[in-house]
């Protein structure tokens, strides 16, 4: 039985209460991703498919004694030409990925009828995308670990490098590409459609920062643009490290402008759900289908 | 000076209309002049606007269940939804616990406890204790104290035995009790219930209604929205209706019945009823309102008129309903109730 009420509920606000709600979201976020089965063909088959698109490709092209194929690794200064695809592939699957699974996480909720119900809570709002966007990290670097190993397994690549510090330059990229996740999160949330903002976003990736060729192959004005996206930086320091055996000497002019579209990328994320919010407590947003 | 949970003063809440719509407004507002100028370009028409909550008094005591009471699209959820903070009233002030809903919004979310229209407010993923977990942590209550809380709720709401079920398999009244229980993890001193009842089979509506009334004898206070009259007349101390987004009368049920005491109800069971029949009845001196409601799949309509003298009108409504296919089934003359109420206040039935 209740006991009498006060005019104080029991909850007890301050930045430890804050730091078990996010985690709160956390956990339910990876309970609930357990519980669809759907996950073992995300993580072990996807990972193969799309860059497979690309091999084989480059295989059709190499010629039938495959002389191509040395044109190609002369071209790139690539040793091993599977390695080179793998690695671009996967971080554009990583972004694209990021795009659906956070950039729609809010979107999300509000479908399913439950971002009400958290909204009503007095808890930080951004712990609900930051909370959500903590099993993504880990599933994604298992998708990369799976990755790595697959194509290990299946087609020899080799790692001529150091683990640490391909570790290292994922690091430094996820402010980059989960700032930009938090900043589609609220747009979405706001016009409630997105997809030709994830096309466009992802073809952008495709064409300019290089993920199956070197970026020194497009035009200058082309470049340019290559410049100003973080994940030119990421694909070519994933490959130094791991098929040119870079140390951090040699990754720190992809590392810095990693960090700064970092710290750039994360706060107009944080900006943007802040402007989201307040729109939304406007609009109504919130509660729309 | 009164105790005060809950006080709004003026409360607005206007949105852009969606374009087809046109511009809806409430009654008796000035539609905005369109700006026109010779130059076409780089001067933006005027937004058309939907006006939801039209300046929405209310005074709620500590420890009362007021019952707002209207028909969809009245005004009733808007008011709830700007009261716990997921909409900012365009303009007027609201306090809730005493703090403000705009300036105060995470104290108001901290003194709250709500349950909104809609069974899918929890995660169908998780199961009923999973749940409950999760929103005692996002409504920062400690650990040690939320476990006890859970349990203690989840043998209250009857969920014990399948707390560990995913909460898809459970049933309508299992998942409101469920959203009930989210509501009153942190004891908040309000709750807000927006149309705790809908959806659910008449066994598990009375189950919630129950539960209502044991809230309030713990001191809870409660704004419920409904548009079930019976519900709203058996549970809340006070009721406001609320029409067209305006409070447009407020007292004790009682009191608002007494409005229309003097006034008595015909009650007519038809058939072979035709709409013709209905401008024969209303002419009829001392007959008010009408509303008709089909019983049914069958030919069967009841027919309310509220007349000054019922005597006096019988023998012109018998004559006038007589012959042309349609036969009188029964006729009642019957107490005013709250929806007798609510007609006599807009001219139509609650559910139209």
């Amino acid at each position: 039985m209740e006991t009498s009420v006060t005019q104080r509920s029991l909850g007890q606000p301050g930045l430890r209460s804050d730091l078990r709600a996010l985690m709160a979201v956390f956990r339910r976020e990876w309970t609930i991703f357990r519980r669809y089965p759907s996950w073992i063909i995300a993580l072990f088959i996807w990972p193969l498919i799309f860059p497979m698109m690309y091999i084989l490709t480059a295989r059709a092209l190499s010629g039938p004694d495959g002389s191509g194929l040395a044109v190609f690794m002369k071209t790139t200064g690539a040793s091993d030409f599977i390695g080179y695809i793998v690695i671009g592939t996967t971080v554009w699957m990583w972004q694209n990925i990021v795009l659906w699974d956070v950039g729609f996480s809010l979107r999300d909720e509000q479908m399913r009828g439950t971002l009400e119900s958290n909204w009503l809570s007095p808890t930080w709002r951004f712990s609900y995308l930051l909370g959500r966007t903590g099993p993504q990290v880990i599933s994604m670097f298992m998708f990369i670990t799976i990755t790595a190993i697959e194509f290990g397994l299946l087609f020899g690549v080799r790692l001529n490098g150091s683990p640490w510090m391909i570790l290292l330059m994922m690091l430094v990229a996820i402010p980059s590409i989960y700032g930009l996740g938090f900043a589609f999160a609220s747009l979405v949330i706001t016009v409630k459609e997105a997809n030709a903002f994830v096309f466009l976003l992802r073809g952008l990736v495709m064409i300019f920062c290089g993920i199956t060729f070197p970026v020194s192959l497009l035009p200058g004005w082309m470049q340019s643009i290559s410049k100003w996206l973080p994940q030119t930086y990421l694909i070519h320091g994933m490959r130094a490290a791991a098929f040119s055996n870079a140390g951090l000497a040699e990754l720190a002019s992809d590392l810095i402008p990693l960090l700064l579209f970092g710290i750039f990328w994360f706060v107009v994320g944080y900006f943007t759900f802040l402007w989201m919010e307040r729109h939304a407590r406007k609009t109504g947003a919130i509660g729309q289908y | 000076m009164k105790d005060l949970a809950i006080e709004a003063k003026q409360l607005v809440k206007k949105f852009p209309a969606r374009p087809g719509t046109g511009d809806k407004k409430a009654e008796g507002e000035p539609s905005p002049a369109p700006k026109k100028g010779i130059w076409p370009f780089g001067r933006k028409e005027p937004k058309a606007m939907f006006t939801a909550v039209n300046g929405v008094d209310l005074q709620i005591e500590r420890g009362e269940i007021f019952g707002l009471l209207g028909p969809n699209g009245a005004g009733k959820s808007t008011t709830i939804r700007m009261l716990c903070t997921l909409l900012e009233p365009t303009s007027g002030t609201a306090q809730v616990n005493g703090f403000d809903i705009v300036k105060q919004a995470n104290d108001v979310r901290r003194s709250l406890g709500t349950v909104l229209a809609g069974e899918r407010s929890i995660y169908w993923k998780l199961t009923g204790r999973e749940n409950l977990e999760y929103f005692a942590a996002l409504y920062h209550i400690p650990q040690a104290i939320a476990t006890k809380r859970v349990e203690e709720l989840l043998e209250r709401m009857e969920l014990k035995e399948r707390a560990n079920e995913l909460v898809e398999k459970y049933s309508t009244g299992m998942r409101q009790r469920v959203a009930i229980s989210k509501a009153l993890l942190a004891q908040p001193p309000i709750l807000l219930l927006d149309e705790p009842t809908l959806g659910l089979d008449p066994q598990a509506a009375r189950r919630v209604r129950e539960l209502i009334a044991e809230l309030k004898q713990e001191g809870h206070t409660i704004l419920l929205t409904t548009h079930y009259m019976e519900e709203a007349d058996l549970l809340s101390d006070r009721i406001g209706i609320i029409d067209t987004g305006k409070v447009i009368a407020l007292d004790t049920p009682e009191g608002l019945k007494r409005r229309i005491d003097q006034k008595e109800i015909i009650r007519l069971e038809l058939t072979g009823w035709h709409d013709d029949l209905a401008d024969k009845l209303k002419s009829i001196s001392g007959i008010e309102h009408l509303t008709t409601r089909q019983q049914g799949e069958a030919d069967l309509w009841e027919v309310n008129l509220h007349a000054q003298n019922s005597r006096a009108a019988l023998p012109r409504i018998v004559e006038s309903i007589s012959g042309n296919g349609t036969r009188l089934v029964n006729m009642n003359i019957v107490k005013p109730s709250l929806e007798d109420v609510f007609i006599q206040l807009t001219g139509k039935a609650l559910r139209d």
